[in-house]
């Protein structure tokens, strides 16, 4: 299952995104094993059918009819314990931005290198949007939220910058 | 009427010749009396001019009297008018004289008054000047410092307005300049920072977390 997951995360990065793309995995494998009727069910989109195909044919084959309801729950009860980089940011990045953002992120977090134990799974991100950020991100991580972003270097450096405008008053 | 009866006649007759001596009687009466009362008269004149004669004689010596008389009072009167003159023409000059004198006296003494008075007044007045110069220089004196001290007063007020008015500005622009700066930052760098730039932020960011070592 570790591993399974680990394929999942490899190319996404956020929380949502992960969340997103096990409900398709599951109907995508629902639809395959079971035969349900496609016509009646809504087509992914194509960056999920992309997806999809980008799995490799071996990820589906651990899925068989007596496994996949239990393996897709215990694939849910994971992902609540997962751990997730909440990102407050000034804007409302795209899929790609996303992608850039999380890459960046694991590299610069990087786990140490795979060792025996597979419990170690790449960081999520939990992108949320707040505009008085200015620029830069606000992390959360573990309960812990700390300012990284413009408005907290102006704060920081609240005093220099009134100092140097006072140079203009008289 | 030629036949009367004789009683009447005679009657008439009588009565007329009554009438006639009646007439006659008062007549040589009236004649008497106008002799007597001629003669009354012829008596009354003469003593009349026996009268005037003797009021003529007697007025004559009543004027010689008087004249007599009124020649003597006039020169009497002459003499003591004159001696009345010299009198008085000499108490007059002698008056004349005290006048003089004492007009003299009282030109004197006034020139004297008026002189004293002047001096005094002078010196009165020149005090006054005094005094009031010495008052007059403590006023503006003590005006110029007041002035002053009240003008030291309302400009230091001024200038504590001021102060208190800039130090409230300041602390007003203290308060609200990073809030402005930050509205400004966030609508002008929200559009004109691309995406890349917003990357590279955040990444920044991301760097300064790993070095504090926020993710671990």
């Amino acid at each position: 299952m570790n591993e399974i997951l680990n394929i999942i995360l490899k190319d996404t990065y956020s929380l949502s995104d992960l969340k997103h793309r096990l409900n398709i995995l599951k109907t995508y494998i629902v639809q395959n094993l079971f035969g349900v009727d496609q016509s009646t069910q809504k087509q992914p989109a194509e960056t999920d059918l992309a997806w999809l195909k980008s799995l490799s044919p071996a990820f589906f084959q651990n899925f068989n009819k007596d496994n996949t309801y239990q393996l897709m729950s215990e694939l849910d009860k994971t992902i609540n314990q997962l751990k997730t980089l909440t990102i407050y940011v000034a804007f409302e990045p795209d899929s790609y931005s996303l992608i850039l953002m999380g890459k960046y992120v694991r590299k610069t977090f990087s786990q140490p290198e795979k060792t025996t134990s597979s419990t170690n799974f790449p960081i999520l991100l939990d992108i949320k949007y707040d505009p008085s950020q200015i620029a830069g991100c606000a992390l959360v991580w573990n309960g812990i939220y700390k300012d990284f972003s413009l408005r907290s270097g102006i704060l920081d450096k609240r005093q220099l910058i009134l100092d140097s405008f006072k140079k203009y008053l008289r | 009427m030629p036949y009367l009866p004789n009683s009447i006649t005679i009657i008439l007759g009588i009565s007329t010749l009554i009438t006639v001596i009646l007439y006659i009687r008062e007549y040589f009466l009236r004649k008497k009396d106008a002799s007597s009362l001629q003669k009354i008269s012829i008596s009354t004149k003469q003593k009349s001019i026996q009268l005037l004669n003797a009021a003529e004689m007697a007025e004559t010596q009543i004027i010689s009297d008087s004249n007599y008389i009124t020649q003597k009072l006039i020169s009497e009167y002459k003499t003591q008018l004159q001696s009345l003159i010299e009198t008085s023409g000499k108490s007059i000059t002698s008056s004349q004289d005290q006048l003089i004198k004492f007009i003299a006296n009282l030109q004197t003494r006034s020139d004297t008054l008026e002189k004293t008075s002047k001096d005094i007044t002078e010196k009165k007045i020149n005090d006054l000047f005094e005094r009031l110069e010495n008052r007059l220089s403590d006023f503006l004196i003590q005006a110029e410092n007041k002035t002053t001290t009240s003008l030291e007063l309302e400009l230091k007020a001024s200038r504590e307005l001021i102060e208190t008015y800039k130090t409230q500005q300041l602390k007003l622009i203290d308060e609200n300049i990073l809030a402005m700066m930050e509205q400004t930052l966030n609508i002008v760098l929200s559009k004109k920072l691309s995406l890349n730039d917003q990357l590279d932020l955040i990444y920044e960011s991301l760097e300064k977390a790993k070095l504090e070592k926020f993710i671990v």
